[in-house]
């Protein structure tokens, strides 16, 4: 079950990181960022 | 390059580097702070000695055996059950730093859910630590935990959580709640691991009595309380009058049958010991609480909990002079001696006699820091 959600953390991370690279709008890359930082850090497992 | 691929690299690096300083934030968390075996613990044993499923896991943690110089009785005392309750895991601190048994074997766990250690509670804004200066100048500092199991240790929650035992049902987050997962189980959830560790260990050892040590908001109705077994009744009676001698007063509540989970139902349940909780009183942890700091942790000092006193909203007596941390400890100590001296009454062919505990005088006068040992 760990497994499955760390995989659907990671999968929502990367979206996230896709989403930061293509938008043209700084502020809104600036929020993708933000919710990059929890999904790594859960993804790394260090929180 | 591309304009907006320019900012995306500079917002991924400031990303980057916002998680370096968070997470190794987040990892200073579980370094484990030394506790400094005093002149009394014969063993420092791992639980997994007594459930090898929790070797290696970060839930397996440190029992502190103490085998008195003649035979006796046993007594467990369980501090860290939630490492959001200073009062449970630094009176067990207190007890490996100074306390020896003379007779019988007592039997510490300081960090019970050590996974709770290791981390906190989001969005309640608490201390990451508090600490204590000793007579010789040197500092000891503690972390302040979690209610709960660390969710990088056990995730996901499910969305209401059944008490394997009884088919009970809690609130989800109440899953890496050490105290609702007890007897425990071998197949469960890292926490439930814990739990049968625990019990394994009262069953192996044939514990005579086990004391979970917590704290509680002020305004708990189960406060400055003693919750037993329906087994425990008598010895918690007697302590409730030995208490009232030195002037603590403390209240006796029957393990409630149909709240599943807890030490004082299933421990008593599942095995031979007598099973007991105590509660003090911290506003560090309560929901009225003004700001959060090592202050309120430390004194128990809290204007908006005066306040909630004067509106008859507190289970506990609260002025300007607070709950400092060494009534706390001082409250469980005592409880603790009067315990043991209750049980040697009880059952003198099993004695349990210690020595060397902190009393409540004591710490108040001269602060808990006096009772710490220098760490190296
Ligand atoms: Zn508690």
């Amino acid at each position: 079950m760990k497994i499955l959600y760390l995989g659907i953390a990671a999968a929502i991370l990367a979206l996230t990181a896709w989403n930061l690279w293509t938008e043209k709008d700084w502020r809104k890359q600036a929020t993708a960022a933000m919710v990059a930082i929890p999904l790594l850090l859960r993804v790394l497992l260090i929180k | 390059m591309q304009k907006n691929h320019i900012s995306a690299a500079i917002i991924s690096i400031l990303t980057l580097a916002a998680c370096a300083v968070a997470g190794a934030s987040f990892l200073e968390h579980r370094k484990v702070e030394p506790i400094v075996r005093g002149p009394g613990v014969t063993e420092v044993v791992k639980l997994s000695a007594w459930y090898a499923g929790l070797a290696g896991t970060p839930a397996d943690t440190d029992v502190y055996v103490f085998r008195g110089q003649n035979p006796g009785g046993s007594m467990l005392v369980i501090g860290g059950t939630h490492p959001n309750e200073p009062s449970s895991f630094l009176s067990a601190v207190l007890l490996i730093e100074n306390a020896s048994a003379e007779s019988g074997t007592l039997y510490v766990i300081p960090r019970a859910n050590a996974s709770g250690f290791t981390h906190n509670d989001p969005q309640e804004g608490a201390p990451l630590a508090y600490s204590f200066t000793l007579p010789d100048g040197s500092k000891r500092t503690f972390r302040y935990g979690s209610r709960a199991t660390n969710p990088v240790h056990q995730w996901p929650d499910t969305d209401v959580y059944v008490h394997a035992a009884s088919g009970q049902t809690l609130s989800g987050n109440e899953t890496r709640n050490l105290n609702r997962g007890y007897p425990g189980r071998t197949d469960g959830t890292l926490t439930e691991k814990a739990c049968y560790g625990i019990t394994e260990m009262i069953r192996a050892e044939k514990i005579d009595l086990s004391i979970d040590l917590h704290e509680a908001s002020p305004e708990y109705p189960v406060i400055n309380a003693i919750v037993a077994h329906e087994r425990a009744m008598p010895i918690a009676s007697q302590v409730v009058l030995g208490l009232e001698f030195s002037d603590i007063t403390i209240g006796l509540e029957p393990s409630p049958k149909n709240l599943r989970g807890l030490t004082h139902r299933e421990l008593g349940d599942a095995t031979d010991t007598l099973a007991v909780l105590m509660e003090t009183a911290n506003p560090s942890q309560g929901r009225l609480r003004s700001r959060t700091d090592e202050a309120l942790v430390l004194t128990g000092k809290d204007p908006y909990y005066v306040k909630a006193q004067k509106l008859g909203r507190l289970y506990v007596p609260f002025d300007e002079k607070g709950h400092p941390i060494e009534e706390r400890v001082g409250r469980h100590l005592t409880a603790i001696g009067e315990f043991a001296f209750a049980m040697s009454g009880e059952y003198p062919d099993r004695p349990i006699e210690l020595s060397g505990v902190p009393g409540y005088d004591d710490l108040g006068a001269k602060g808990l820091g006096a009772f710490l040992r220098t760490a190296d």
